[in-house]
This record gives C-alpha cells, structure tokens and sequence, in this order.
C-alpha cells in the first residue's frame, strides 16, 4: 500500500530532515508516526501525500510510484488519500456541509449523491445537524472532526492525520481516535503522526518513531 | 460527459458566489468596461448610420465647366455632345447655362441685383453643369472626368460642386481608423481590468485553491471558476453597455434630428445590427475568459 525505500528528504542544501527512510505498510493497516516535535513526522505524511517530493529515493503509494507522477495525474492519487493536517484548512466563508461537499465537487458526483454521502461522513464523526452551522461556530474538537468528515467523504483508500489530536481535550482526543479506528476497521489504511504517548499506548498499534530524521519501527500489539 | 458538465456547473455556480461577495467591486468593473464598450459602440452607431446620409448626400455630384470666354454656341454643342459621348455611362445630364441666363439668375437676387449694375459687362461664362450618376463610388469618378476633361479645348476651367462629399467621406474614413484604434484600446482595458479582477481574487481565494488541490482538485477544476467570473464580467460588461448606448441614442437622437432638420435631411442613429452586437459581444466574453486564463496561471502557483 504505502513502501519507503531510501527516502532522503531536505530542503535547498540543508540538513536531511529525513534520512534513508524505509518501510511498508499493508493495506488496512494502523500505523502510528511518533517522535518529538520537529523530528519529520509531518514531512513523511506529505511525502506520502504527494505534497512534497523526495529528495531521494522511491516512495509507491497504492502502486504508483510518486515520483513519477506529474502536476496532472498526481491529483488522482491525492483522491485516494484523506488528508487531515495540522492545520484543518477549513473554509471558513462556506457552511459545513459545503466543506464536506468540496471533495464529491472535484469527483464530480450528482448533487444527490453527493449530499447523501456528505451526511453520512458528517453522522460519522458526530456533527449530524450541524450542516448549516458556519466553521467558526464549532469548537476546536468539532473542527478537527469536520476536517476529518472532509478528508473521509470521498471514500480514500488511505487516510493520514497529522497531529489531530494535538489542541484537544482527552475526551474529545479519544473521541476522534474512535472515528480514525473505525475507519481502519473497514479497511483504510490509516497512519496517524502524534507525541501523546499515552494515546497510542491506549491504541496499542504499529509505531515508526522517527528522531534526528532517522526511522525505528516498533511492532503493535495485534487487537 | 456528465462529471465535465458537473464540473462546469460548480464553476459557475463558485464564480457567481465570487461575484456576488465582491459585489460592489464586480459590479465597478463591470460599469468601467461597459463604459468603454459605449465609446466604440456609439461611434460604431454614427458610422453606420451615416453610411445611408452619405449615399442620399452623394445622390448627384456635379461637375461645371466654365467655358473659354468668347466659345461660340456651335463648339458649345460640340463639347456637349462629346461629354455625351466618351462618358455617357457616367453622366446623367448635360446642361448648358449661358452667361447671360446665369447673370438674370442671379438679378433676381436682390443681394447681387445692386452689384451687377456696377459692372461694365457680364463677367460671368458659359458654363456646362454635367450630372454624374448615382454610384458608390462618385468623388472617384468625378476626378477621373476632371482630369480628363480639363485638357479640352474650350474648357477653361471646372470646379467639383461635391467637393465636400469628398471631405466627408475622408472625415468618415478617419473617423473608421480612429473607432479601430479606439475599440483596440477597449480590448486592452478589458484585458488589464479582468486581469487584475482575478489577481485580486485569486489572491483572496488562496486557502480555497489550497484545499482543493490536497482534496486532488486538478489545476483545471482550479482555474475554471477564474474563468466564468473573466466570461461573465464579460457578458455582463457588454449587456449593460448595449443598455447604456441605447439609452444614450435616444437623447443624441433628439438633438440630431433638430440639427438635421434644417439641412432637410433624415439622420437617425441606431445601434450596429444584432449580429454585429452579438459578435462583439462574445469578443469580449472570450477576451474575459482569456484574461482571467492569463492571470490565474499566473496568480496561483504556490
């Protein structure tokens, strides 16, 4: 599904923020991204995203090989990934629904299809009856769940959450590491990048631990 | 076929939105590039429109030959006859106006009747006064004749009654240059006013065009929206000058028909024909569109 081999990564002349990265994942697998702030945990889920290319190295993501995909096919393989970044990049000039909406929009789905698709992501992760609510009106943990009801709604194959766990209260933190278990538990891939070390003790998963730009896998407990 | 038909839906309907929440600035856009559009609208009216003056102005130009003083009447009818002759596809009529019934023409005009009686004698020639056909092109005609004519003997001199058609048709023929010149200068202002629109909104909508790449949004589906808001700037630019020239006509028209009423002619502007209209107006629609290509891929790559 998702296969690192020799992964260099860094920016202009300076140092490798990710240093001979290898590793593969199976389809449906959980995997959890640890390590301390800086360590290039979020510039992994990018490169995995296409969002950034490597410096060096081979990385395939659902048997493309990334680097060898141009400015017009690489959306097709962004399609495939549900991304939820640091940063929720929501659009905060468009209701809820419409958030939800703007990924069927660049399938192309019929109106119909699409509304009925945008409600259920949105009963997913428990924002049912707030589809004509502004952004701004949801708190944080609300937000972070309508990033992720956008990031699902177009069925991707992958799902990758960087930190979004991070301004949560705990309640609210286990309540979205639900939503992501479920996911994983009807077979998408889902890797999570985090340093609440509680958290995914709780959870228990396959663990890359990246520190200094270099990779350690730490085996899961099987659940 | 459907998912590309969808997808120009969403365009339009995001290119509405974009519009409808810059309202106050689209709509001044759209005020300054029909303004423009009126200028060579109106003046694309009054060259049409004199284009039907100009024929009913030009309807008979006349040509007079002052004769050699002293010809006498048997070569008079000879170069009659002869204009009759070598140009009788040109030339209406030929009539000869002695001296002396030109000067009893002009006693009976007070003004002059004084002034004559204080010559010795006539001063006044024979002249022949040649009406040329109708055709579309009569100044040319006329000067090919003048030329020809002016060599024979008897002919002392000939003077073009229709001179000033001639003018006119210049002034109408700078007139063209000056709308062309004018209506390119209209299609940069178009072009530089949609261009910047979109700058200014891509600008703006940087966080949307963000999350629709990471949602696998290609740069088509991206630049489509910028595109509909250049074409409908475009057509709504171009409904609103048609609007505007019209209502500007009918004040231009009044005062038009006052003025030409004491020339005892009909003058009337009128807008170009709809095809005309339609062809200039899907010009500026495709120019819209094409500005707002233009500043799009300029304006969003990061």
């Amino acid at each position: 599904m998702i296969e690192f081999q020799h992964v260099f990564k860094s920016y202009g002349r300076g140092r490798n923020i990710l240093a001979d990265v290898n590793f593969s994942t199976e389809a449906g697998e959980f995997l959890f991204i640890s390590g301390p702030s800086g360590a290039g945990k979020s510039t992994l889920l990018k490169l995995v995203a296409g969002l950034e290319p490597a410096s060096r190295g081979a990385i395939t993501v659902n048997h493309h090989r990334i680097n060898r995909l141009n400015a017009r096919t690489l959306p097709y393989l962004r399609r495939t990934v549900g991304l939820i970044l640091q940063h929720t990049h929501l659009l905060f000039d468009r209701r809820v629904i419409d958030n939800v909406l703007l990924p069927l929009a660049v399938l192309g789905l019929d109106a119909r299809t699409a509304i009925t698709r945008a409600r259920a992501a949105m009963d997913k992760v428990g924002l049912r009856g707030k589809e004509d609510y502004w952004p701004i009106e949801l708190s944080g943990g609300e937000q972070q769940r309508l990033a992720i009801a956008r990031a699902i709604v177009g069925r991707p194959a992958i799902l990758i959450a960087d930190e979004p766990t991070a301004n949560l209260d705990a309640a609210s933190a286990l309540r979205i590491m639900d939503v992501f278990r479920d996911f994983n538990q009807v077979g998408v891939t889902t890797l999570i990048a985090s340093h609440d070390a509680p958290l995914m003790a709780r959870y228990a998963r396959r663990t890359l631990h990246v520190e200094a730009g270099r990779f350690t896998d730490l085996p899961g407990v099987p659940t | 076929m459907r998912r590309w038909l969808r997808h120009h839906r969403y365009a339009l309907q995001v290119a509405l939105r974009r519009l409808r929440g810059h309202g106050l600035s689209s709509l001044a856009n759209i005020l300054v590039i029909a303004l423009m559009l009126v200028v060579p609208l109106l003046g694309a009216a009054a060259l049409q429109s004199a284009q039907p003056l100009m024929r009913q102005l030009a309807v008979n130009p006349e040509l007079t030959l002052f004769l050699t003083p002293g010809l006498d009447t048997a070569a008079q009818q000879a170069l009659q006859a002869r204009i009759r002759t070598e140009a009788d596809e040109q030339v209406a009529q030929v009539r000869l106006i002695p001296a002396a019934q030109a000067m009893d023409e002009l006693r009976a005009d007070p003004a002059w009747a004084q002034a004559f009686d204080a010559l010795p004698a006539n001063p006044l020639p024979d002249t022949l006064v040649v009406t040329l056909k109708d055709t579309d092109a009569p100044t040319r005609i006329a000067d090919t004749l003048m030329q020809a004519w002016q060599h024979w003997p008897g002919v002392d001199r000939i003077q073009l009654d229709s001179d000033w058609v001639r003018r006119l048709e210049s002034l109408l023929a700078l007139l063209r240059t000056g709308l062309t010149l004018l209506a390119g200068a209209v299609l940069i202002v178009v072009l530089a006013t949609v261009f910047n629109t979109v700058r200014l909104q891509a600008l703006t909508q940087r966080e949307e065009i963000a999350v629709a790449r990471l949602v696998g949004a290609t740069e088509p589906f991206v630049r489509r929206p910028f595109l509909y808001v250049g074409a409908l700037t475009g057509l709504a630019a171009s409904l609103l000058a048609w609007l505007l020239a019209g209502l500007a006509l009918i004040p231009l028209n009044r005062m038009l028909e006052r003025f030409t009423h004491t020339y005892d002619l009909e003058w009337v502007l009128h807008l170009p024909p709809p095809a005309d209209l339609l062809s200039a107006g899907a010009l500026t629609v495709l120019l819209g569109a094409v500005a707002a290509r233009l500043s799009v891929t300029r304006h969003t790559r990061f």
